[in-house]
């Protein structure tokens, strides 16, 4: 047990660390580049401005809501401070609604639409990818490409091809929009129905492109995990085969916790442009609104927000795997 | 003479590859073991005996598939019997087996415990839990096991605390007749004799009846075992004692194998060592005459087309091979 | 190594994989030598012309004709001239002037015509419609009317008194051979947004792409090897600090990384290969992580203490007796880093963060061009299917290739 609590403690120190990290990166990576970007932002809000003394007061404004004027620490600590209050400036484009306000709306929005989608199709996945791997033959033949292709579908292309047929032609599905666009968010019946009927397609395509590659990678964990000494000894036991291929889907199954916390970050980004491209009013069109919009602050809070939520996800599947795997617990509590 | 537990009749057993070529790996070998009486198989990797020991079960999955013979445990044939009553009523209870890389033979994510109430279960289904833990620990004990085992995971364990508890799963429910490959040859020296010393005591307490026992060790062989048989390319080229083979060996295989083991004897410093050129031949194509003849030093022409018949001498002793015994004799003694 | 190589080309999977990705290298560079010209030349006017055979109709004209009577040419005729637009427009009248509808299949061309001849009168008045609408309706109703049954005339214009003098009769049964007409140009995959040739922009978009994904395939395979055996084969302090430095890119997205470098750079400063780099140097923690993780089940091997018994230096244990033996992981991952640059960059460019957009076309910004004008829900597939297709394409051939090479250098894989 008291390894058990050293590893917990560990990996929550390191979400703190890596959490300062991100916030750093976040702050410094745009001051970093060669352009000036408080220069950008004023070019872009000054377009079509003649008048001099107007532009240099819009970059004035705007150095002053950098903070620009400061030394480099000085303005991390402000950042820092004001992150700890919850503020994360205003936006340009919603002015003069406050960026965590815009973003704590949107964030409920993508949490509810892609954790459980991403759960589901890691379940199907795995399932699908055992079945490949147990029943081989035939079964194998035709999954296996088709799941590679799928795959190979980016989820954003998918996105495309589900809103085209099912919502363009069939008409089954409504084409964008989290519900629909003449109703206030409120907990009547009548909104729940809306939202979960605008759910489907975003869901669907999140789930489908989710389950090709965790279905492939289950299969070569099982394969592997079929070939391995225990099954044998297991059989030999007079263990029933059922009861075998139990331990075995187990212990393949485990591993691919990791492996989705590994590729987390990878599928929440991927997510977030079909998000876009179905008007889901999660952070995915919140940093296309500010990317269109010049919406500096907008864009830094999105992707601040994004990477708190992946290191959450990411710690906390890896706690689940080492809690319930022995031999990531092996490994984990002797070091 | 003992009761015989075992006996093997002119078992057949081959390999079909992915390629579904038929490779004759155990081809019409036939032997028997009495009560108390241990034997032991040797030859050089790659000559069948692993999969003679496997072929022995009586259980076949694939790429592993009966041909013909009879196999006769205790006075019962279970050659003819319904693989899922072999399962259940042969494996783990009349015949059982510690497999040669015992290092992965407990699944690592299952209480050694919880492994044993699976074995148990799947021979006598109603045993509560409770009991089976009490002659769990009541066997471990007497096996000199720490008892603190049960409720570990396999990967917490050393190797040599991992191959003796191997060893205890196996006997649980004290099997007729144990087969042992290779049990203790990925073992340090002092492990190796804790699992010879426990393979001993299983034998004199009675949990086990019989054994055979199969490695490429010759002098461990020669410690442990009343008989050996000498295995070339999936037949037995030759059976009689231990001693009788390892001080007196007839077949021109059997010589050059007990010729690599060094004795401490007067004399043995500045020995050279024979080395056998050549490896055993493939199965796929098995040649026509005497498989050995491609690398045995006496053979002639006719050695390579004849069927070699066996021949019996002495008590119970065989061996394979067209020339007298004589003849080998006055072989030898030139060397 | 030739060995390998054969045994590589005996793996159905990599064999797929391969002839997939080197026809499309085929078609890629073959296309352009036949049909050279600037890919982002707009050739049409209007957005998204449909795939298909376009005749010059002046040409036309003035083409030979030949005489051809074919029994259904008269029904195709007006079958095609009833456009959901003008089907529904009808439905409307048909409701507001009182026509009963309810054993109308709206969907039979005939019967739609047929009742609308049998009610519409130009100089009935029908209330709730205005003047506009009213004009439309006759203008539809003479064009109905016309259709198939008007005459038409080729008619030049007199340069000297400017009046129309008839050339010569349009007959039905004209037809002209497309071999006679000067212009003709096939639009395999129609035209984009801004009327370029869908096909020849899509065969240069997939080869910038991927060299936007070659270049930050070797950026980030580059950073990720050196990284990955400083810090497997040193050990110590630098495997500790490199380590750390990957478990934070591990969870930190590379695609929040993307975003922020890309939208700081400025859409003026993003050429396709400074995209491509800026991908690249995001991407090289998963090789990194597993060279680092192969090396160290390498370093205690013995050939290599027996090299480092021997005192050679550390630059030629590297390469004579660590990477030859991780080369086939490094090479697996350099495949699978080309796609995921080619996804990532499609993926900025959704977002607007792409190449800047007047240079070279990308696949991510023809599927996002397509996206803003709306591709998908006007029914112009051919804009940004095929894009998809070929992105998924592309990286299908190239996993196929990494999954037939995985099964030839893990055996415990094979089936």
């Amino acid at each position: 047990m008291k390894g058990l609590r050293k590893f917990i403690l560990k990996k929550i120190l390191w979400f703190f660390i890596t959490l300062i990290v991100a916030v750093f990166l976040n702050f410094i990576l745009p001051r970093l580049m060669p352009s000036d970007p408080v220069a950008t932002i004023t070019s872009k809000m000054a377009e079509g401005l003649t008048d001099t003394a107007a532009v240099q007061r819009i970059y004035e404004h705007y150095q002053k809501e950098f903070g620009t004027d400061k030394p480099i620490m000085v303005q991390f600590f402000i950042y820092v401070k004001n992150l700890l209050h919850g503020d994360m400036g205003t936006s340009f484009s919603q002015y003069p609604r406050s960026v965590a306000s815009i973003l704590s709306s949107a964030i409920g929005w993508t949490i509810a639409l892609q954790l459980p989608a991403i759960l589901v199709g890691w379940f199907l996945g795995n399932f699908f990818g055992a079945v490949a791997a147990y029943k081989r033959k035939g079964w194998d033949k035709i999954f296996m490409p088709i799941s590679i292709f799928i795959s190979n579908i980016p989820a954003f292309g998918f996105a495309v091809i589900m809103l085209v047929v099912f919502a363009v032609k069939l008409k089954i599905a409504p084409t964008s929009g989290g519900y629909a666009y003449d109703m206030i968010p409120n907990f009547s019946w009548k909104f729940i129905k809306s939202v979960l009927y605008h759910y489907q397609l975003p869901f669907w395509t999140i789930v489908i492109t989710t389950i090709g590659g965790q279905a492939i990678g289950m299969r070569s964990m099982s394969i592997y995990e079929l070939n391995a000494d225990y099954v044998k000894y297991s059989r030999f036991l007079g263990i029933k085969d059922r009861k075998v291929v139990k331990y075995v889907f187990r212990n393949a199954m485990l591993p691919q916790i990791t492996g989705l916390a590994l590729s987390m970050a990878t599928m929440i980004g991927g997510n977030l442009v079909a998000e876009m491209i179905f008007s889901y009013p999660g952070i995915g069109s919140q940093i296309y609104a500010g990317i269109t919009t010049s919406d500096y602050p907008l864009i830094s809070g999105s992707t601040l927000i994004i990477t708190i939520m992946v290191l959450i996800m990411t710690t906390l599947l890896d706690l689940i795997c080492g809690i319930i795997d022995p031999r990531v617990k092996a490994a984990q509590f002797d070091s | 003479m003992g009761k015989v537990m075992i006996e093997v009749k002119d078992l057949k057993t081959k390999y079909v590859t992915r390629n579904h070529e038929d490779v004759y790996a155990v081809d019409g070998v036939s032997f028997k073991i009495e009560e108390g009486k241990s034997l032991g198989v040797a030859g050089e990797s790659g000559c069948g005996k692993s999969t003679l020991a496997l072929s022995v079960m009586g259980y076949y999955f694939a790429p592993l598939h009966y041909m013909s013979g009879d196999i006769i445990i205790d006075g019962k044939s279970i050659s003819g019997m319904d693989p899922d009553e072999v399962r259940k009523h042969v494996l783990g209870t009349e015949i059982a087996y510690i497999p040669q890389a015992a290092m992965n033979a407990l699944n690592p994510t299952q209480k050694v415990i919880n492994f044993l109430y699976d074995v148990v279960h799947a021979h006598h289904p109603k045993m509560p839990k409770k009991d089976i833990r009490e002659m769990a620990e009541k066997r471990f004990e007497e096996l000199a096991l720490p008892k603190d085992v049960l409720d570990r995971y396999s990967v917490e364990l050393s190797g040599g605390m991992k191959q003796r508890t191997v060893i205890a799963v196996s006997t649980i429910l004290s099997p007729k007749v144990l087969i042992a490959d290779e049990p203790s040859s990925a073992l340090d020296v002092t492990s190796q004799k804790l699992v010879i010393k426990m393979m001993r005591e299983l034998m004199e307490k009675g949990y086990i009846k019989s054994m055979m026992f199969i490695t490429h060790e010759l002098p461990l062989l020669y410690n442990v075992t009343d008989d050996i048989m000498v295995m070339y390319a999936g037949q037995i080229v030759e059976k009689g004692t231990a001693k009788e083979l390892v001080f007196d060996p007839t077949h021109p295989y059997s010589h050059a194998l007990m010729g690599s083991i060094l004795v401490p004897e007067e004399g043995t410093r500045g020995k050279k060592l024979p080395a056998l050129p050549g490896t055993p031949p493939n199965l796929k194509h098995p040649p026509a005459g005497c498989r050995f003849a491609a690398r045995c030093p006496y053979a002639t022409q006719e050695c390579k087309f004849y069927q070699v018949p066996v021949k019996e001498f002495g008590e119970g002793r065989m061996y394979r091979c067209l020339k007298g015994i004589d003849e080998l004799k006055e072989a030898y003694s030139h060397e | 190594m030739k060995n390998t190589i054969r045994q590589l080309f005996h793996s159905p999977n990599f064999v797929v994989g391969f002839v997939i990705f080197v026809g499309m290298l085929l078609a890629i560079f073959l296309y352009p030598i036949f049909h050279p010209g600037s890919p982002l030349e707009m050739i049409g006017v209007g957005t998204f012309a449909k795939p298909g055979l376009y005749i010059s109709v002046y040409d036309s004209v003035n083409s030979e004709t030949e005489t051809l009577r074919l029994p259904d040419a008269d029904e195709k005729r007006s079958g095609a001239v009833l456009s959901d637009e003008d089907r529904v427009a009808m439905i409307e009248w048909f409701g507001k002037a009182g026509v009963d509808t309810t054993n109308l299949d709206a969907s039979d061309d005939a019967a739609v015509l047929e009742l609308w001849k049998a009610n519409y009168d130009p100089d009935k008045t029908i209330k709730g419609l205005t003047k506009a609408k009213r004009a439309y309706y006759r203008r539809l109703n003479e064009a109905l009317a016309n259709n198939g049954e008007a005459e038409l005339y080729v008619a030049t214009k007199d340069a000297d008194s400017g009046e129309l003098v008839e050339k010569s009769e349009i007959d039905k049964d004209a037809y002209v051979n497309t071999k006679d007409v000067a212009n003709v140009k096939r639009l395999v995959l129609g035209t984009d947004n801004f009327g370029r040739d869908m096909l020849k922009e899509l065969l240069a978009a997939a080869k910038t792409s991927l060299m936007i994904g070659l270049i930050a395939g070797s950026i980030a395979t580059m950073i990720g090897l050196i990284l990955g055996l400083i810090s497997g084969y040193v050990g110590g302090i630098v495997d500790d600090i490199i380590l750390f430095v990957m478990n934070i890119f591990t969870v930190i997205p590379s695609f929040v990384i993307l975003i922020l470098i890309s939208y700081s750079l400025g859409q003026s400063q993003r050429g396709a290969g400074v995209v491509a780099m800026i991908i690249g140097f995001t991407s090289w923690v998963w090789t990194a992580r597993s060279v680092r993780s192969q090396v160290i089940s390498l370093r205690n091997r013995d050939h290599v203490n027996l090299s480092k018994l021997s005192g050679h230096s550390l630059l030629r244990i590297i390469f004579t007796d660590i990477l030859p033996y991780i080369l086939s992981y490094v090479v697996m991952a350099f495949i699978l880093q080309i796609s995921s640059g080619i996804l990532a960059e499609a993926q900025l460019s959704m977002l607007g963060l792409g190449p800047k957009t007047t240079e070279v076309p990308t696949l991510g910004l023809m599927m996002s061009w397509a996206q803003l004008y709306s591709a998908h829900m006007n029914g112009s597939w051919w804009a940004y299917f095929p894009v998809i297709f070929t992105i998924a394409l592309i990286s299908f051939s190239l996993n196929l290739m990494n999954t037939g090479m995985d099964q030839v250098f893990n055996p415990a894989l094979r089936d």
